[in-house]
């Protein structure tokens, strides 16, 4: 069941029945699970299985734009790579699209081995995002788990200052800051002075994103 | 002809009356009368010079009948006489103006319909049969994956190639439901008298016809039979027909620039339109293609405009067809069966 989970998944949403049924068949042919959906609420409503994965989307869908939705999804924060198909798009819609972070526009009737290249650069770009965001995780835990005292030591630590200088600072005794700092980089698994001063700055950006 | 014979006529009794009677009634008034009549066959220039010609007719009656003596009553009404002329020409002159641009207004509507119909028609036809197009392309190409995967996959190939076959069979079906779209709306046909028509339709475009410079020359037959056909339908394949040769001639800069539209009775008693230009002609055009939808020598032409005027034409059971015109430009000319034979 894990090992499935993690086998890349292509969503569809398209709400002609036959274009649904032929993208599906194309997609299965090249190895790749693949889920159809006629209405984007149907795909909003499917649990997605934990796995790199992204979304081939018609633009014109009955009642909603397709570029609208791209604007939907990024509001919900559901980082999924959009691959846009349409019958008839026009320069400054796939620019819009483009610009918007869509992986590629393409024209009905389009080559499938441009539809197979944009579902491999969608699925490698979930998959590395996927891989940040676990890795980021991973690093949020770390620094959950240090004392209030030690995330100090690191932030003191990481903005540069020398062990005498931080001892100083605290009312520490230059001992004391040297036992919290190998503490902190055994518990934060940080090689180096470098690699948590890298660490520190990770966290940084998440929370100034979040 | 009736109208400017009356108008002359009703001058020369207003100046007689004039003339003849007391300075004291202000008949000249009546000149009015002639203005506002000049406005339904002249233009701006020739109100204002009616207007002018009605003030020196005036001017000339109370010439002739000074030898009476001079009144004040009488140069009084001369006064308000000449301000009711020169208001009334001002007042046409701008009737007139108005006239011009709702014609001209009226003719760009024409062509606006003409335009926006063709282009929302071809693109939604265009997206009923791109669709089951695509989907025949991607199911096409699901069954070579199907086939070049180790070992291959036959029954998932037979399914898609299934599915591409059914997907061709919806676009034909798409094809054949437009086809039976515009046969079914000629189902207004009735009796056409296409002289009528030819008028009708020279009309509408006046205003394009007198901005391109092109003097038409209509040589229509009086021995015409009655026609059996859809009225709008007849009326859009002239229209077409004269704006492509309008457009056509707007192509050349120097030479005369006629458009001759003719009717006449065909060899099998039918009716045959004819209409030349001395325009660009079809000197570097695939000639044979002209008919063809889509195919198209205008920057922005759609190439429907000649793709549906043959198809009008053929559902009426008649035949069109094109020649070079000599020395320069083009004749296009089409048949229409006689109504009575056809229904016979």
């Amino acid at each position: 069941m894990i090992e499935n989970n993690n086998k890349p998944f292509v969503f569809v949403v398209d709400d002609d029945p036959h274009i649904r049924q032929a993208l599906h068949g194309l997609i299965r042919s090249i190895q790749l699970n693949v889920h159809t959906f006629a209405t984007t609420e149907e795909f909003l409503n499917f649990e997605r299985p934990e796995a790199p994965g992204c979304l081939v989307l018609d633009v014109r869908l009955p009642g909603l734009n397709g570029l609208d939705f791209q604007h939907d999804l990024q509001r919900l924060k559901i980082d999924l790579p959009i691959i846009f198909i349409t019958a008839h798009g026009d320069v400054p819609m796939s620019v819009r699209a483009i610009k918007a972070g869509a992986i590629e526009f393409l024209t009905k009737p389009f080559r499938h081995q441009d539809l197979v290249d944009a579902i491999n650069v969608g699925i490698e770009r979930d998959r590395s995002h996927r891989q940040a965001m676990t890795s980021l995780r991973e690093l949020q835990s770390r620094f959950v788990s240090l004392t209030p005292r030690e995330r100090q030591i690191m932030h003191k630590v990481t903005g540069g200052g020398p062990n005498k200088q931080i001892a100083a600072e605290l009312k520490l005794s230059e001992f004391t800051v040297q036992v919290h700092r190998s503490h902190v980089m055994h518990k934060m698994k940080a090689k180096s002075l470098v690699d948590l001063v890298r660490m520190a700055d990770k966290l940084q950006d998440c929370a100034k994103t979040a | 002809m009736f109208l400017p014979v009356t108008t002359v006529a009703l001058a020369l009794t207003v100046f007689a009356v004039d003339t003849i009677t007391d300075l004291e009634i202000a008949i000249p008034v009546f000149y009015t009368a002639i203005i506002l009549l000049s406005v339904s066959f002249l233009n701006k220039n020739g109100i204002v010079f009616v207007g002018l010609g009605c003030i020196a007719l005036t001017l000339l009656s109370d010439l002739l009948t000074a030898n009476n003596g001079v009144s004040e009553a009488g140069v009084i009404n001369t006064a308000l006489s000449l301000l009711a002329i020169t208001s009334t020409t001002f007042l046409a002159v701008k009737i007139q103006s108005s006239k011009v641009a709702a014609s001209e207004a009226q003719s760009q509507l024409a062509h606006v319909v003409r335009v926006t119909t063709l282009g929302e028609l071809a693109a939604s036809i265009a997206h009923e049969v791109n669709q089951p197009l695509a989907a025949a392309v991607i199911n096409g190409n699901a069954c070579l994956e199907w086939l070049a995967a180790n070992p291959p996959n036959f029954d998932e190939a037979r399914r898609a190639a299934a599915l591409l076959v059914e997907d061709t069979h919806r676009a034909s079906h798409i094809l054949a439901q437009v086809r039976a779209l515009t046969k079914g709306s000629t189902s207004e046909k009735g009796p056409v008298e296409i002289n009528k028509t030819i008028l009708a339709t020279v009309a509408l475009i006046d205003a394009e016809i007198q901005r391109s410079e092109v003097s038409v020359q209509t040589q229509l037959s009086n021995h015409l039979p009655i026609v059996d056909g859809d009225q709008v339908q007849l009326q859009q394949v002239i229209l077409n027909l004269i704006l492509n040769a309008i457009e056509a001639m707007n192509l050349v800069a120097a030479g005369p620039r006629v458009l001759v539209i003719s009717s006449a009775t065909s060899d099998s008693n039918g009716v045959l339109i004819s209409v030349q230009d001395t325009g660009a002609g079809f000197a570097g055009k695939n000639f044979d293609r002209i008919f063809d939808a889509f195919y198209t020598t205008k920057p922005n032409g759609m190439g429907m405009g000649l793709a549906i005027s043959r198809s009008i034409v053929e559902n009426h059971c008649g035949r069109i067809w094109a020649t070079p015109n000599s020395p320069r430009g083009a004749v296009f000319q089409f048949t229409l069966p006689n109504g009575r034979e056809l229904n016979a």
